[in-house]
């Protein structure tokens, strides 16, 4: 099998497996379960990922990467510290609704099923991606003047857990509004908390 | 026989650092004999002062410490009328330290390439707050054997200044698994984090060829202010800069993001030997 | 008539400016020329930038100027309520390298400067390899220096709360080696005995006619008189508290209590042009300091007994640098013995940025006393200032009251002041720094 081929099989197994997993669970969900749903045989399976662990983590980084690459367009583009704020909240936003299952991994699988998630996924190292690409647009609102100096994880965690939390309203089916009509209302927030 | 080549050295504005340091080279006497020396401020040589700003005297040589100030005299004559003879007749000119290559801690108006377009090719700069005796050793054994140094962008001897402070640092292991030193007055951790070390940012060999032979500033717990580079002295020099927890600058020629990525995994692993004191069991 | 003469092959340039009288000074002034504003470099800038700085001051004497500036900052600290607590081997480390500092010099300054100028003014040609043996000592010790503090000249080693190194059983030896062989050096070459012969003597007889550099010098000295020329006010000043001096004013040798805050500075007077040096004086009187003063506070039994015999005249005065060269060897060697490896290297202070006091660190440097005064706003420097030895012994004031210096320089033939003025071991970087 050519490699391009091979790679395209492995982003479908990824992407059927995120679905099912935000879905269903990640305990309850099953190798056949994936295979099937892929229309794979779950021998042919193993040839792809050698475990439901390891499918696990490379989700993961498949979302990171995803999730790193779209916030690291925003940050090479020049625009002001305030209008890269409102584009990672809209992106952010655009990918609860058009990709719920990504974010869904990672707040429900990944947030709560830690142990999964061990060796080889210490700490930050399977979202690395998308941290590097948060810490580069911290340094830079720093750096420019815009934002604050203040502790990493205590503007990444205002950051992120507002977002996150706004999603997982929107999927609680909580808001009155649609999500992207509060972009401008949180990108406000966000800035001002975190400006000089 | 021929005869010796004629070195001459001469001060701008300086706190004698350079020559002080140059008397520290061990073998002086052996490194000296190759010269006649017409003028240094504290070894035997064959001019005084007096002599030398008669400006009656010609040098192969010219070794100029300090840093230039336009209105500054020696012995009553204009520094700029001793720099014009003795630049205009020396094959070589040293900028020796920080002062003479770059204006360091007393310019005001830049190194000396910038005071003449006429000798900025003939100008060897050698950086550093002081220079290290072997340093210069390089450069007057060089002259002696008639072979030329490739420069960097800054008129540096790549042969001294291609390397970073950080090259030969005895704390590099604690730097590639982001193990950052808890404080001063330790031998465990590095320094960049937190210290305002900038051995990753500076270019000089005072890890390769330790001071007195024997030791470095990073190995005995000091930062690395950068007095190599043109911007010493900067600001602040015991603390890093970081925006919000990210350091401002990162290694030379790293990409921030590259930086990031392979610090943020580094920083996931507990190296429990690196963790520990060195002295412990 | 004035006649003017050029002081070079020091640690930058002086010139002397004499008024004659049938041949003799009759009144001579000092004039500095450079001068590189080292104190406004210093403001706006976080406190301890000044641990970098000042030591740029002076290539010959940085690491006195590091002490001070270290102590002033600690002061600051213990003014707004927050004294630091040094670990002894902290404590002993910073002496140590203090003194190895000014070993070099003394063993510098005789060789480079005061034995060539001597040999000159016999008019003999000094034999050729004098200067390098005074490089090959003081470069023995800078390896000593190095092996603590990392480097010699300039470093940094020193800040608030103790000192960045953490030496281990390897750099004490390596330290301790330096100083051994340097020892060696000092005995066999410029002393012609064992330090501890030399320290105990208790009369010039005990070090007169040896075959050494100090013997050739010694003789010199004597044929040219200078034990009866080149006599200040016999008036001292010691400032720094350490192991080797304590804080005291010297009238002959009864000693007087002394009050740093009483020292204050004059703009130099010069017969001709102006002078980029101020004077020190202690509330209005020129003191001489360095290893003269410091040896009669100490009570040095030899110095003591010069000091009797000849009073504050140059001999004497070359030989108090001698002997404190020779002292400081023995003590250093048995404070590097006291180390104890396991002590903590620096107790971490509060953070500088919640410093806003004044601080005043006072050392003893190669010359003299060495005061830096620095008011810290929130840390940040807003006012610095510093006092060298060599304004209050080079100090150039109105022919009433000549600075040390300028008296000892009085009725001498211009080549004999010139000589005499060197004997103060001059340093104009410091001066005007
Ligand atoms: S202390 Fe400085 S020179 Fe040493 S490893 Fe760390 S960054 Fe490099």
């Amino acid at each position: 099998m050519s490699t391009l081929k091979r790679l395209k099989r492995r982003e479908e197994i990824i992407e059927g497996a995120l679905k099912l997993f935000s879905k269903g669970g990640f305990y309850q969900t099953t190798i056949p379960d994936i295979a099937r749903t892929i229309g794979m045989s779950v021998g042919n399976f193993y040839n792809y990922f050698t475990s439901k662990e390891v499918l696990a983590k490379e989700l993961l980084l498949y979302i990171s990467e995803y999730l790193g690459e779209r916030i690291r367009t925003i940050n090479e583009s020049d625009a002001t510290t305030q209008e890269k704020i409102r584009a990672i909240v809209a992106m952010y936003f655009e990918m609860v609704q058009s990709r719920p299952e990504m974010i869904e991994y990672f707040l429900r699988i990944f947030l709560s099923n830690r142990e999964v998630f061990g060796e080889g996924c210490e700490g930050t190292v399977c979202v690395s991606a998308f941290i590097t690409e948060m810490m580069l647009f911290f340094d830079d609102g720093v750096s420019c003047g815009d934002l604050r100096e203040q502790d990493f994880f205590s503007a990444f965690g205002l950051f992120m857990g507002y977002l996150g939390g706004m999603a997982f309203l929107c999927g609680e089916k909580v808001l009155p509004h649609a999500l992207d009509s509060y972009v401008d209302s949180i990108t406000q927030n966000i800035y001002r908390a975190l400006k000089t | 026989m021929h005869s010796k080549p004629k070195a001459l050295w001469l001060q701008g504005l300086t706190c004698n650092g350079n020559s002080h340091s140059f008397l520290n080279h061990p073998q002086l006497g052996i490194l000296m004999e190759r010269f006649e020396l017409l003028y240094h401020p504290h070894l035997p040589c064959t001019l005084s002062l007096e002599a030398v700003v008669t400006c009656m005297h010609e040098c192969d040589l010219l070794l100029f410490e300090g840093a230039f100030e336009p209105t500054m005299r020696r012995a009553g004559v204009a520094l700029e009328r001793l720099l014009e003879h003795y630049g205009a007749c020396a094959a070589q000119i040293v900028a020796v330290g920080s002062c003479a290559s770059f204006g360091g801690v007393f310019g005001s108006s830049g190194g000396l390439d910038a005071q003449s377009q006429a000798w900025s090719e003939k100008i060897i700069n050698l950086s550093g707050c002081p220079i290290h005796p072997e340093w210069l050793a390089l450069i007057l054994s060089g002259f002696a054997e008639g072979s030329a140094f490739a420069l960097d962008a800054q008129r540096r001897p790549k042969a001294l200044y291609a390397h970073l402070v950080h090259h030969g640092c005895t704390r590099n292991e604690y730097f590639e698994w982001k193990v950052d030193a808890k404080g001063f007055g330790v031998n465990e951790g590095c320094l960049y984090y937190d210290q305002g070390c900038r051995g990753v940012l500076s270019h000089g060999s005072c890890n390769r060829i330790l001071w007195g032979g024997v030791s470095s500033k990073t190995r005995s717990g000091q930062p690395c202010f950068g007095c190599t580079e043109s911007d010493f002295p900067r600001r602040d020099l015991f603390k890093t800069r970081k925006n919000m927890s990210i350091p401002h600058e990162v290694p030379l020629g790293v990409s921030k993001r590259a930086y990031l990525t392979l610090a943020g995994i580094a920083k996931t692993f507990t190296i429990e030997r690196l963790s520990k004191d060195l002295m412990d069991d | 008539m004035i006649e003017r003469r050029l002081i070079e092959r020091i640690e930058g340039e002086a010139e002397l400016e004499f008024e004659e009288c049938e041949g003799r000074v009759a009144y001579a002034t000092i004039r500095f020329e450079h001068m590189r504003g080292m104190e406004r470099l210093l403001l706006g800038r976080e406190g301890r930038d000044a641990l970098v700085l000042t030591p740029r001051v002076c290539g010959i004497c940085g690491h006195a100027h590091l002490m001070a500036c270290v102590l002033a900052l600690e002061d600051a600290y213990a003014n707004a309520g927050h004294a630091l607590t040094l670990s002894p081997k902290a404590q002993a480390l910073r002496e140590a390298t203090l003194s190895l500092e000014m070993i070099q010099n003394h063993i510098k300054w005789w060789y480079l400067v005061m034995s060539e100028e001597l040999y000159a003014l016999r008019g003999f040609t000094p034999p050729k390899e004098s200067a390098l043996r005074g490089a090959y000592g003081a470069q023995i010790i800078n390896r000593a220096i190095s092996a603590l503090a990392g480097q010699w000249p300039h470093n940094s080693y020193m800040i608030p709360g103790g000192v960045t190194c953490d030496p281990g059983a390897l750099e004490l030896l390596q330290a301790q080696t330096a100083l051994f062989e340097a020892t060696r050096f000092v005995q066999e070459t410029l002393l012609g005995m064992e330090l501890e012969r030399f320290l105990s003597a208790l009369t010039c007889k005990e070090i007169t006619g040896i075959q050494s550099d100090a013997g050739r010098v010694e003789a010199m000295l004597l044929e040219l008189g200078m034990q009866e020329k080149g006599r200040a006010y016999d008036r001292f000043a010691v400032l720094g508290s350490h192991g080797f001096a304590a804080p005291a004013r010297l009238r002959g040798t009864k000693t007087y209590k002394i009050d740093p805050a009483q020292v204050h500075t004059e703009a130099a007077i010069t017969l001709r042009g102006e002078s980029m040096a101020r004077n020190a004086l202690y509330r209005g009187t020129s003191y001489e300091t360095g290893p003269l003063a410091r040896a009669l506070q100490r009570g040095d039994p030899l110095i003591k007994n010069m000091h009797r015999r000849f009073r504050d005249s140059t001999y004497t005065r070359i030989f108090a640098r001698l002997y404190e060269c020779a002292l400081l060897l023995e003590r250093t060697a048995a404070l590097l013995r006291g180390v104890v490896l396991g002590e903590a290297s620096w107790i971490e202070p509060p953070p500088i940025e919640r410093i806003s006091a004044e601080g005043v660190g006072i050392v003893e440097a190669p010359r003299g006393p060495l005061i830096h005064r620095v008011r810290l706003e929130r840390g940040i420097i807003a006012a610095y200032e510093i006092i060298t030895p060599t304004q209050w012994n080079l100090a150039s004031a109105p022919r009433e009251r000549p600075g040390p210096a300028q008296k000892a320089m009085e009725g001498l033939h211009v080549s004999e002041a010139a000589f005499v003025f060197r004997s103060f071991d001059v340093c104009s970087v410091c001066t005007t720094h």
